[in-house]
């Protein structure tokens, strides 16, 4: 969202000078809106377009674009759907002579029809000049039957011509709306809520300075409007956009996404009034307010239906975390994750945003210019101050603060090139204004740059470090291990380490990771090496070359487990003590289990003897395989003997361990190679042939050999320890 | 004993112990509990409560067993908790083993005698030992290794041991064994809530950080209670969801571990207690160097037994208090 509008902008100045524009509609809407290109006025129709698309579209009213479906998601085809219609009927009124005042019957007459006949009504708003205010009024009617009463009450504080030909619109498109949502009519009753200050024409009311208290009674007043405005809209907006995804929805689904929609239209609203100069009257404040809650909620329906039930069919156990996130819009979420199917709604929501911030300097024109024309457009005063509407552009709806996780977005220079064209002061603009601009601007640079990729890796590798030697000793805390003492948020912050070990440092090639079936299986492979990197490696190779698979845990033996600080963090990272019951409640879960037959044995073996098997214990794994039914996949891997080579042991009978390695401090950067084989399945053998020890010698023995069998062929093929 | 209410009150329940931690947490729930008609209380001090009936027995005397079984045969109960265990401090070595070995062995003879259908007694999962070769999880049916520095938890083992038998023997009575996790909370006072409050910092093994599990005082109580019905008989363990490290357990309590070398530690840990001071029991050592964790999902399916509290919320509520 954020992101939307930050990299909107220079787009949309950049466009004015494009006049592409016109070739598409659907697509090129956000630049349309721009209110910058005022030569162009039919373009300004496609903002209401859009609007009335939604409505239109969840009506099934217009459903002409149905087939033409851009590839910018959800809100896009309603956008090409709904446009004939909307610009036909935005453009009867633009035709409308002007100081005809009330009789505008058969304006709206001509409204009706207008759909038919969308290019002569075009050309003839061409010749106008854009209507955007009355063109969004006009579209309205189609949504709701609450807003079609809300409208009306924002329109009747801008003029009594103005009124009239709203009024006009709302009939001429109220037809539609009624046959479509017949059952929507006793929503009536709301029309005595509008407020009483917008019956006096704005146009009479004297210019007077209010107190900051009074503002302060104001904003809120215009606050808890636009929260209705906003709740209203959102509420049938997502209902609509609801009904036209097909599939199961749920009510819960839907109060998300109101929820969501709500949210940011009362985010938008409150940083416009935030904005607004101190001259603006109340009720003008007030018709703003309602106007941005009802556009933004609507835009933001959308992108909050796509938003919820993306999440909801990629990831059902997301939705607890959507729902903590909700309430904080979920903004980072839109940034970082479904930007490419997102960047259409954002650009609506944009969109209006820009309109509004349109709408909301019309009252510094001339009252006179309400009589000149019922249209009452941004074209004549954007021109005499285009600049100005630059600082709500360069924020965003929401307040910086919220907007914290949008820099862990890596940015591109692209981005940067935007804003800073964006932040130009080429154009004369009030220097508190552009000190705004410049400092917004200027912070959030400066934020990239902190959590640009490069650091924020290192410093997260780093945090990971200092979190692991903690656990290590023994003073990590932690609170959410699960009850074999892995610390997933460990391992989580750990990642870019892992993540560097794993594809740069030691380079992991896997092989033949087809091969592991699903459910409980048991990965037996060869231990080497002084310190015991293999099994964390085969879990995290299991993790990315098969994450279909469970979780998976490896068996290590009492001497490590039980090893001072290195025990403990293997533990945390998911080291499991290699006793039966463990294994047993493992493979009952149905994970995969990496057992190292060789033990301790295989650890202790001189660097000489390398990739030698040692005796394959007494079979426990076979037993667990034949107990437990499940497969048994040999695994060879190469190059673990080269990454902590043991070249001598120093008795440490003083600590509890038989010997402290003599290895490298560090892991060397050898070239690891990790080859599957064919499961050996334990079908048609029954769970007591675990009691018969030939049997079981004969399985050991069979895996032995099959894993020797790779060893050897990967080191035939291993032309360089450390280049591979 | 609310005569006026007839049919609301059935169960007649006795408790021994009735003034301990275990105690205070069950007899308010009795107490609340409208199908129990009364509790009989048969202990040195007579604690509060409309629905008690006190009978003074002091357990580690001589002719205890005579003194329970006339309480027993004067009126049959439904149940009996066998709850009288030290908690404090130990001091007196063999006040302790009198009261824990020679009370629970009257106990169960007087029960014997009595018939009565259904026994509880708590115990602790410390009885399985911290050790290197435990299971990640331990069921009712590992093997009680014990902690053979520990008196207290010997004593345990040998009681344990003691029921089993009395089961064994009388196979048509119910005979409970609860094995709770360490009990965590605001009021219970044990040697695990004492570690974590006492100080401001609590010496931990460097290198090991075992898991722990707790077990809220509530929970505690909430089992106590639900023994009273459970069709079900046999050792249960009773523990807390979730489990922390020690050093995580520590912080949530509000202090802070100081890993210490571990030889160092031992002998340091020697020296104090031969010396007498009342610092660290030698007996925790075993605990804070290997994970001891038990599995409680026979309570969940035979008790019906499920944890409202996770440890964390069971150490914080240390904190609190």
């Amino acid at each position: 969202m954020a992101k939307g509008v930050l990299g909107n902008d220079p787009f949309q100045r950049g466009a004015a000078s494009r006049d592409g524009a016109k070739a598409k509609p659907g697509t090129q809407a956000k630049q349309d809106r721009s209110p910058s290109e005022r030569g162009t006025s039919d373009d300004k129709k496609k903002t209401p377009s859009t609007r009335a698309a939604h409505a239109s579209g969840g009506n099934g009213t217009s459903d002409k674009g149905q087939a033409k479906k851009p590839t910018r998601g959800k809100p896009a085809p309603a956008k090409s759907k709904g446009a004939p219609s909307a610009r036909g009927a935005a453009s009867a009124k633009a035709s409308a002579p002007v100081k005809q005042g009330k009789a505008k019957h058969g304006q709206g007459a001509h409204a009706g029809k207008a759909p038919a006949r969308p290019q002569e009504a075009q050309g003839q708003s061409a010749a106008k000049g854009g209507a955007s205010t009355s063109t969004a009024k006009a579209s309205a009617p189609d949504k709701t039957e609450a807003e079609l009463l809300r409208v009306p009450t924002a329109a009747k504080e801008q003029s009594g011509t103005k009124r009239g030909a709203n009024a006009s619109a709302t009939k001429a498109s109220a037809p539609v709306s009624a046959e479509v949502e017949p059952l929507r009519e006793p929503a009536a009753p709301v029309t005595p809520r509008e407020p009483p200050p917008s019956r006096t024409p704005p146009v009479a009311d004297p210019r007077t300075e209010r107190t900051p208290e009074q503002r302060e009674v104001d904003h809120a007043l215009a606050e808890a409007l636009a929260a209705e405005v906003a709740e209203v809209t959102a509420k049938h907006a997502v209902d609509v956009a609801m009904d036209r995804r097909d599939g199961a929805d749920e009510p819960v689904d839907r109060l998300l996404a109101t929820e969501l929609a709500t949210e940011l239209a009362e985010a938008a609203v409150e940083e416009v009034l935030d904005h607004s100069p101190s001259t603006r009257r109340p009720e003008r404040e007030r018709e703003l307010a309602a106007t941005v809650a009802e556009q933004v909620a609507e835009s933001a329906a959308e992108l909050a239906v796509v938003e919820v039930m993306n999440r909801r069919d990629s990831a059902p156990h997301a939705r607890d975390a959507l729902e903590e996130r909700a309430a904080n819009n979920s903004l980072d979420e839109d940034d970082t994750q479904e930007r490419s199917n997102l960047d259409a709604p954002h650009e609506d929501l944009a969109g209006a945003v820009l309109e509004l911030s349109d709408l909301d300097e019309t009252p510094d024109e001339p009252d006179d210019a309400w009589e000149r024309s019922a249209l009452p457009l941004s074209t004549t005063r954007s021109a005499s101050e285009p600049e100005a509407k630059m600082p709500d552009a360069t924020r965003d709806e929401v307040p910086p603060s919220r907007r914290g996780p949008l820099s862990l977005v890596p940015t591109s220079g692209e981005d940067h090139a935007a804003r800073d064209a964006s932040s130009d002061p080429d154009a004369p603009r009030p220097l508190a204004q552009r000190a705004t601009g410049m400092l917004s601007l200027a912070r959030e640079i400066a934020g990239q740059a902190l959590a640009s990729e490069g650091l924020g890796r290192a410093w997260g590798a780093m945090n990971g470090m200092l979190d692991a030697v903690r656990a290590g000793l023994g003073t990590g805390g932690g609170s959410h291990l699960d009850e074999y003492g892995k610390d997933p948020s460990l391992v989580q912050r750990l990642e870019p380490v892992l993540e560097f070990l794993y594809g740069q440092y030691w380079r992991v090639a896997a092989q033949g990771t087809d091969h592991i079936p699903r459910g409980a299986v048991i990965l037996v492979a060869n231990h080497s090496g002084a310190l015991p990197y293999d099994g964390l490696v085969m879990s995290l190779t299991l993790a990315r070359e098969r994450p279909d698979l469970r979780e998976s845990r490896w068996l290590v033996e009492d001497q490590i487990f039980h090893a001072p600080v290195l025990g403990t963090l293997f533990n945390r990272l998911g080291a499991v003590r290699a006793c039966p019951e463990n294994a047993l409640r493992l493979l009952d879960e149905q994970r995969p289990l990496v057992v190292f037959p060789e033990g301790y044995q295989g650890l202790g073996k001189p660097f000489a003897e390398r990739y030698r098997l040692k005796r394959f214990g007494r079979g426990g794994f076979v037993k667990l395989a034949l107990r437990t039914g499940a497969p048994i996949v040999p695994v060879a891997i190469v190059g673990a003997e080269e990454t902590s080579p043991l070249l001598g042991r120093i008795p440490a009978g003083f600590l509890g361990l038989p010997y402290l390695p003599l290895t490298p401090l560090g892991p060397l950067p050898a070239k690891w190679s990790i080859r599957f084989g064919e499961p050996i399945a334990m079908d048609g053998l029954p769970p007591e042939a675990a009691e018969d020890l030939g049997e079981v010698g004969r399985l050991t023995e069979r895996t032995r050999e099959a894993i020797q069998g790779m060893i050897h062929t990967l080191l035939r093929e291993r032309r360089s320890v450390f280049a591979g | 004993m609310d005569v006026s209410r007839p049919g609301k009150g059935r169960l007649r329940v006795a408790v021994t112990g009735a003034s301990g931690e275990y105690g205070k947490l069950l007899l308010p729930r009795l107490e609340r509990d409208p199908d129990v008609e009364s509790i009989l209380v048969l202990d040195v001090a007579r604690p509060e409560g409309a629905k008690v009936e006190f009978h003074q027995v002091d357990l580690t005397r001589h002719d205890a067993e005579s003194e329970l079984t006339d309480a027993l045969a004067e009126r049959p109960v439904d149940a009996l908790y066998h709850l009288a265990f030290l908690f404090g401090p130990i001091r007196n070595g063999s006040l302790a083993h009198e009261l824990e070995v020679i009370g629970t062995m009257n106990v169960l003879t007087a029960a014997g005698r009595a018939k009565l259908p259904r026994l509880v007694v708590p115990s602790m999962t410390a009885v399985y030992g911290a050790r290197g070769n435990n299971p990640a999880l331990l069921r009712e049916d590992s093997p009680l290794q014990g902690c053979p520095l520990s008196r207290f938890v010997t004593d345990k083992v040998e009681v344990e041991g003691q029921v089993r038998a009395f089961r064994e023997r009388h196979p048509d009575m119910r005979v409970l064994v609860l094995r709770f996790a360490p009990v965590l909370g605001p009021t219970f006072e044990s040697p695990v809530s004492r570690l974590l409050t006492r100080t401001s910092v609590v010496p931990t093994l460097l290198g090991f950080d075992p898991l722990w599990q707790g077990l809220h005082e509530e929970d505690a109580g909430r089992a106590l209670h639900l023994a009273l019905r459970a069709e079900a008989s046999g050792e249960f363990n009773i523990v807390g969801r979730g489990v922390l490290p020690l050093s995580g357990l520590i912080r949530q309590a509000g202090a802070r571990p100081l890993p210490l070398p571990g030889p160092l530690f031992r002998g340091a840990l020697h020296t104090l207690d031969v010396v007498g001071a009342d610092t660290l029991p030698v007996a925790l050592l075993d605990y804070i160097h290997y994970s001891w964790v038990a599995d409680g999902e026979l309570a969940e399916s035979a008790l019906g037994f499920i944890p409202f509290h996770h440890v964390r919320d069971a150490a914080a509520a240390l904190k609190r208090s």
